[in-house]
């Protein structure tokens, strides 16, 4: 169904847009930044600044945003994504061009009142370019290698822009958020399992020739991946954080030692407390059922987003709303995966808690564009 | 894929034969098509998404089912114990040949003070010195009173000073965990351990270092945690060289030498099984560096072994057999004249005795002939001389894998003159390491092979460069065993070993030039058994002196040859050898036939 089928008179217009905004996502966005105040709150040992309150501005300039973005038709996004995805691009190139004017690794752009991370802003704009090649690419074609070859290229790109920042978190969520939504997109799945058994046979290749004459890399670079995948062989080094976040977590238990009595955190233990590692603090504190909760609320934000999605009718929406609710999603399993070993330590940060800047914005942006698609969905008509 | 066709010829020829509009159908065929497709595209996307949502399900289990494991794993306050044990064992053990520990870790504490927080400054003062004698109470007092936040007071602390510590109840007395190098056989295989001390110190952990020895060489290895604490082993035996060092030390002392070494190696694998070095130390306790200036040699931490270059002496000769059998110069038969004194230039060679005016080559090696030998270097020339003791590693450090081996390097004669290449046949004007010299005698005793000496566990024999034929090889260990049996290092005879070797005797060198007349090192090389040799073995005594028969002795004959003899006594047990009985010599009986 192509927008013009849109009946213009069920879509409201001008204020009226507010009440259809997808309320229960709203709130439940809101509570998670309120998680995230708490915390900052409470690992600044009881004290506004220095997360906080920076913290507690840049949501509310985010929520702004998401509001604005909410209220221009959907349509509109999908006719800039290009323009973004360019935009986006530019700004990486920027980034990497005064880097290495700059300090080495620099992720900034320094915008005045906020420093932007390009990476971050990738994210969405990759999704929302790929939903629109989607849209605009007959169905049939889907599955083409040339019409799969293209977005790939897209996708691979600015994933390795990201990469050479360096920024290993990010440019796997980019891939992993893109290679979602080609999935979403129905690109066949033999391409898929090409991929992923090509993955698997050469880091199975790379493993066996361990020890043998045809040793494919050097035996300190093995040393360096298993440090990477099993920290706890290095606990005072790469594994340190592992370390203390496991003890936090073992200490909270079920309850938690109560708000603002984490010492894990508290005691600086804990060097990232405020950013990536911010969920030991929770988990120290509230414990088991604190952060059980978190991760239901998220699981929430999921499931209200994939409900939206449901209910577009067409492509573009739905793919960048399942797109979004995808990159959201693998923010903080990545994140919690991380925090609690069962994933390598990959920079990460928890969405809407974790302290950040561009995150932040980034984040209520592209739930600006899911709530576009919710106010803009089609209806039945009221006539 | 089957595709119906847009216009069926049948029904538009019908349509025609009727006068409708063919295209209706087309415009019907393809409207189905397209619903077709989007009801097709609409599965696979509620199929993909469903999928997905599983994926997101999955995860949501995964992370919520780790959450719980966690809550649940350690109930309360884990830090510091947790923190504490995963410090330790940072560092792999060292074992022997037989994995029995030689170097491991051990828990201890050091003692700090946080001198804002203590209350009685002075009590405290006082009651440390009572429990560690060697420290000052004045400093201690201007310590804690004065403006400093934190001082170190002990780095290592025993479980009972802790206790002491602990028990005079002042919160600005503090522990750190540490992990130390503990060394449980003391001074066993001091030399080759070498030590550990610490690097960088903080409050809850110090790093272990090396600082010599195989410590210090493989100090990455032992450090790296990727190893998972596999400990490294050593070719070194414990008993053997529990019994090495015992015999050494007595016998230093029964021949009155300042200083000893011995060196056990297996000459098939390279394998170092005993290395001892007298005087010796604890690394437990490392004694402090020399001090520039003095002579390095008087330390204990010198490792005469590797570190210690000596002219060895007539130990050599069999090597300048060995060099002219192998070149075809002469034969084990073949006779050479040993008229002396041999003049050349200024310098004249003489021997120790006269032994007759020309002598076969085994003779020239069994009694020692320094002008035979001589001769026989004036025929194989400088640079063939020169090569063949490259071969034999002669000319470098050895590879010996502790961190001293590296400083022994041979010392060569500035100009290698046809006089040089005559000395150094003999043993005077080349100084190398006891190490060379074992490396040497087990390329003649493992039939002319060089092997490197490790003092690292091999998993079999090393192929070695082939420095001289089997045969050559065979002849040379025939002379060893001659010299023994008949010659010079009677005293070596161990009934049942055939042991095979050679003596050296070489006058000391003056730090001002010229040789001291009454100090030499004494050093008996030797191969056993020498029939089918499994080890070579070198004991090197440093100014030995005793007094047999009315006479001051100090050749190696009379010093480092029983030495070695009760050596090799000692350990061919222990390292599985059996006595073999030679068979009687058939004399005496005469068959006649008529």
């Amino acid at each position: 169904m192509s927008y013009l089928e849109y009946q213009a008179k069920s879509t409201p217009t001008g204020l009226r847009k507010v009440l259809h905004l997808n309320w229960p996502l709203t709130l439940l966005l809101a509570t998670v930044a309120c998680v995230g105040f708490m915390m900052l709150y409470s690992v600044a040992g009881g004290s506004f600044s220095p997360w906080m309150e920076p913290q507690l501005k840049r949501f509310l300039l985010g929520f702004g945003v998401m509001l604005i973005i909410a209220m221009v038709p959907i349509w509109f996004w999908r006719n800039v994504s290009a323009v973004g995805y360019i935009g986006s691009v530019a700004l990486l190139l920027a980034v990497e061009f005064f880097g290495t004017v700059g300090m080495g690794a620099q992720r900034w752009i320094d915008l005045g009142f906020m420093r932007l991370q390009p990476s971050e802003l990738m994210k969405v704009t990759l999704v929302m370019l790929l939903a629109a090649y989607y849209d605009w690419l007959p169905a049939e074609r889907t599955s083409r290698p040339l019409w799969v070859i293209l977005p790939v290229l897209l996708i691979l790109f600015p994933t390795f822009l990201v990469l050479r920042q360096p920024d290993l978190g990010t440019s796997i969520l980019l891939l992993a958020a893109g290679g979602g939504v080609m999935f979403l997109a129905g690109v066949h799945w033999a391409y898929f399992a090409a991929v992923i058994s090509a993955a698997i046979g050469l880091v199975t290749a790379v493993f066996q020739s361990r020890g043998t004459d045809w040793q494919l890399i050097k035996d300190y670079q093995f040393r360096r991946i298993d440090t990477f995948i099993d920290p706890s062989q290095d606990p005072l080094g790469a594994g340190y954080h592992i370390t203390q976040s496991k003890i936090a977590l073992g200490s909270g238990g079920w309850n938690g030692r109560g708000f603002m009595q984490g010492t894990q955190s508290r005691l600086n233990f804990l060097p990232e407390k405020h950013t990536d590692f911010i969920f030991t603090t929770i988990a120290e504190e509230f414990g088991f059922i604190g952060g059980f909760t978190l991760l239901l609320i998220y699981m929430l934000i999921i499931i209200f987003c994939i409900s939206t999605a449901l209910a577009t009718k067409d492509r573009f929406s739905s793919l960048v709303v399942l797109g979004i609710a995808l990159s959201f999603f693998l923010y903080f399993a990545v994140n919690m995966s991380m925090v609690m070993g069962l994933a390598p330590v990959v920079g990460v940060p928890l969405p809407m808690v974790s302290y950040g800047g561009s995150v932040m914005l980034v984040l209520l942006a592209a739930f600006g564009i899911v709530q576009s698609a919710h106010i803009h969905r089609p209806r039945q008509a009221t006539r | 894929m089957i595709r119906t066709p847009l216009r069926p010829l049948a029904r538009i020829l019908q349509a025609r034969a009727k006068g409708e509009n063919p295209d209706v159908i087309e415009r019907e065929n393809l409207r189905q098509r397209h619903e077709e497709m989007a009801v097709k595209s609409r599965q696979r996307a509620e199929g993909r998404l469903l999928v997905l949502g599983a994926f997101f399900l999955c995860a949501f289990f995964v992370i919520g089912g780790r959450m719980a494991m966690m809550a649940t794993s350690e109930p309360a306050e884990p830090a510091v114990y947790t923190a504490g044990s995963m410090i330790a064992n940072q560092r792999a053990d060292i074992t022997d040949r037989q994995g029995r520990i030689l170097a491991t870790n051990f828990e201890t504490h050091s003692l700090y003070a946080q001198p804002p927080q203590m209350i009685d400054p002075i009590m405290v003062a006082e009651k440390l010195v009572e429990i560690f004698p060697d420290l000052d109470k004045g400093r201690l007092l201007k310590d804690f009173t004065g403006k400093r936040k934190f001082v170190w007071i002990k780095k290592k602390i025993s479980p009972e000073q802790k206790q002491a510590v602990h028990d005079i109840g002042d919160p600005g007395l503090l522990f750190g965990p540490r992990e130390m190098r503990l060394y449980p056989n003391g001074r066993l295989a001091a030399h080759v351990l070498g030590g550990a001390g610490f690097g960088k110190e903080g409050v809850t952990a110090a790093e272990v270092i090396g600082v010599a020895g195989v410590e210090k060489q493989f100090d990455a290895y032992l450090r790296d945690p990727a190893n998972g604490g596999t400990p490294l082993q050593l070719s070194l035996d414990l008993t053997v060289q529990a019994a090495s060092e015992q015999v050494l030390y007595g016998g230093m002392k029964l021949m009155n030498a300042k200083g000893a070494t011995s060196i056990l190696m297996d000459v098939e694998t390279g394998e170092v099984i005993s290395v001892v070095s007298l005087p010796d130390f604890d690394p437990n306790n490392r004694p402090a560096p020399p001090v520039s200036g003095n002579d390095p040699s008087v330390s204990p931490l010198f490792n005469r072994a590797v570190q210690g270059v000596y002219e060895l002496g007539s130990t050599f000769k069999i090597f300048t057999a060995a060099q002219a059998m192998e070149l075809g110069i002469a034969g084990p038969n073949t006779v050479i004249d040993t008229r002396g004194p041999l003049r050349w230039g200024k310098f004249s060679i003489r021997d120790f005795r006269f032994y007759g005016n020309e002598m076969p080559v085994t003779k020239i090696i069994v009694k020692s002939s320094n002008i035979g030998t001589a001769r026989l270097a004036q025929q194989i020339g400088v640079e063939r001389q020169r090569a063949f003791l490259e071969e034999l590693g002669m000319l470098e450090a050895t590879p010996f894998e502790i961190v001293e081996a590296q400083g022994g390097k041979p010392l060569l004669p500035p100009n290698w003159s046809e006089l040089s290449a005559m000395t150094i046949s003999y043993g005077h004007g080349l100084s190398t390491t006891p190490m060379h010299l074992a490396a040497g005698y087990a390329a003649i005793a493992n039939g002319g092979r060089y092997v490197k000496p490790t003092v690292i566990k091999q998993s079999g024999p090393q192929a070695g460069v082939r420095v001289m034929s089997e045969e050559t090889a065979a002849a040379s260990r025939m002379m060893l065993r001659k010299v023994v049996s008949e010659g010079t290092a009677s005293f070596a005879e161990v009934p049942g070993y055939q042991v095979g070797g050679k003596t050296g005797t070489a006058d000391k060198p003056r730090p001002q030039g010229g040789y001291y007349e009454d100090k030499v090192i004494a050093t008996f090389a030797s191969i056993f058994p020498a029939n089918d040799p499994k080890y070579a073995l070198i004991v090197t005594l440093d100014e030995p002196e005793i007094s047999a028969h009315g006479e001051q002795r100090r050749t190696a004959g009379w010093t480092a040859a029983p030495v070695a003899a009760e050596m090799i006594q000692r350990v061919a047990p222990l390292l599985g050898l059996r006595p073999h009985v030679e068979p009687a010599q058939v004399t005496g009986i005469t068959l006649t036939s008529n």
